[in-house]
């Protein structure tokens, strides 16, 4: 590798990124703008999708038997159930615990050993899913098992939280793509700008016979700076935020039950940059582009 | 080296810039290209270097069929020529080094060849004792001798140059032709177009005279105007 010729091609980037500073200032910040609007979008819709989640997580089938169930089928389905990948959990409650259950939740104003001289409740096996999805699923199969009654779910409640999911699923995709749109047309035109400042600079380079691309690669490199300044300004700002309201967020509505750390992750940090950074390649290859052109 | 054959260019707007011009240009020649503003004499530099494409004709440059060339292609063909213009086209927050480095940086050299060539062209154009100035702190003359240094710097078989004299004073312009003769003499083949009457008289190269888009005259060691001797002076 010749470092003539790298140094060469950085200092031309240096040189145009700075002599542009209040251009290139104002695009990071509007940038940075438009990352830490996403960032904090992003964050609601994790707060909501996991406040879905839980409640989905927590939705229980139960499951009745017949009162002439014999213990080898309630075993029977126990077992298939605990080998069951789609099933989270289970939990059997015998006739006579469902009873002192009943008593307890009516706090004890039914006294039922003084009512009844036999216990009118089936045997219950609670079934939790892991994937919510397939709740409805899991009761239809549960309940042409042998030896089951009834299956029973919250199916209001479910259908109601998949909308929200699949609601939030697209609203998510929608207001992402038009913030990077937002970004991406900021950064093509802070490149437009650029590229016109510099047409002199071009046309003599097209003139001694650099190729398109030599032209086209200290503004890519112009707008992935852009980019990737903006969105780290973006989560500096984002992380700061986290950090300040969190707790107070957290006091403030203590009936959301929050996921722990939805932003910080290195993950959604490295998300943010190289979508800034993606940006910025994109929007200034169409701007350059559309001068070689003409 | 340059060759053109029934060329037409018309444009969009419906004017005729060349009319069915046709012109041989042999290797190592100097040819003064003449004729008011506007009778094409830009126009067809513009040819050569594919800045504009013809409406008719064929146009060979250095072997190269410059019409039917891919885009991809230019920058190859843009390498072979070098080309002057009257305003310069120096880049000002640039020394004169690095003006003339640039044309070689960004066709991608070697830094070693930069290293070379540079100061090669410079003393070819007598600028290596202001190769640090900028060109704001020069001269007219020598803003063009840069421009010169620039366009020869990749050691181009062909020098274009589109009234090269236009914004100088005489002794600049005097000056300046005789360092495009120095070039000419050791090979390069040139091809000036101007209306600088006084520099075609007194140079006596070969004069082609182009009137509303077609070649008028052809004269080896000629004169700006037809057959008429030095000192004779026409209006108009």
């Amino acid at each position: 590798m010749d470092s003539g010729k790298v140094k060469f091609f950085l200092g031309e980037v240096l040189r145009n990124f700075t002599r542009n500073a209040g251009m290139q200032a104002t695009a990071i910040g509007t940038v940075a703008m438009t990352i830490v609007l996403l960032g904090a979008f992003l964050f609601v819709h994790q707060a909501l999708a996991g406040l879905g989640n839980n409640l989905l997580n927590q939705i229980e089938i139960s499951v009745y038997f017949k009162s002439d169930v014999s213990s080898a089928q309630e075993d029977a389905l126990r077992t298939a159930l605990a080998h069951d990948p789609r099933i989270a959990s289970t939990q059997f409650v015998p006739k006579k615990q469902g009873l002192t259950e009943l008593s307890a939740e009516t706090h004890g104003s039914i006294d039922a050993s003084s009512l009844l001289t036999q216990n009118p409740l089936p045997d219950k096996l609670r079934v939790w899913v892991h994937d919510p999805q397939g709740v409805a699923a899991m009761a239809d199969e549960l309940q042409t098992r042998p030896g089951v009654d009834k299956v029973f779910y919250p199916q209001d409640v479910v259908a109601r939280l998949l909308t929200l999911g699949a609601v939030l699923r697209r609203l998510g995709i929608g207001v992402i793509a038009l913030f990077l749109i937002v970004a991406g047309v900021i950064i093509s035109n802070t490149i437009r700008l650029t590229v016109f400042a510099r047409r002199r600079e071009i046309s003599i380079m097209q003139l001694v016979g650099a190729t398109n691309m030599y032209i086209r690669a200290p503004f890519i490199c112009e707008g992935l700076l852009d980019g990737i300044f903006g969105s780290l300004i973006a989560v500096l700002i984002l992380v700061v935020a986290r950090y300040a309201l969190w707790p107070k967020l957290l006091l403030a509505l203590p009936w959301i039950q929050l996921n722990a750390s939805p932003i910080d992750g290195p993950v959604l940090v490295a998300q943010l940059v190289a979508a800034g950074g993606a940006i910025g390649v994109v929007a200034s290859w169409i701007s350059v582009g559309r001068h070689l052109r003409t | 080296m340059i060759s053109l054959r029934n060329v037409s260019l018309v444009y969009q707007n419906g004017v005729r810039a060349l009319d069915n011009v046709t012109l041989e240009i042999g290797k190592g020649d100097f040819v003064f290209l003449v004729g008011h503003s506007g009778t094409g004499k830009s126009s067809l530099l513009r040819l050569l270097y594919h800045e504009q494409l013809p409406s008719n004709g064929e146009i060979t440059v250095d072997g190269i069929r410059v019409e039917r060339l891919r885009r991809s292609r230019v920058p190859a063909l843009r390498r072979h020529l070098g080309v002057v213009f009257q305003d310069f086209k120096l880049l000002s927050d640039k020394t004169v080094w690095e003006n003339v480095a640039f044309a070689m940086q960004v066709t991608g050299a070697h830094t070693k060849d930069v290293m070379r060539q540079v100061p090669r062209a410079l003393d070819l154009v007598g600028l290596a004792h202001k190769s640090r100035m900028y060109p704001g702190e020069l001269s007219g003359g020598e803003q063009q001798r840069t421009a010169i240094a620039r366009a020869l710097v990749n050691n181009p078989k062909i020098l274009l140059c589109d009234e090269p004299t236009g914004n100088l004073d005489p002794s600049n312009t005097t000056e300046i032709m005789e360092l495009l003769l120095r070039i000419n003499l050791k090979g390069t083949t040139v091809l000036v177009a101007t209306h600088n009457q006084a520099v075609v008289d007194r140079m006596r190269r070969r004069v082609v005279r182009l009137e509303d888009g077609r070649i008028v005259t052809d004269e080896e060691r000629g004169y700006y105007y037809l057959g008429l001797g030095q000192g004779q002076i026409l209006s108009g």
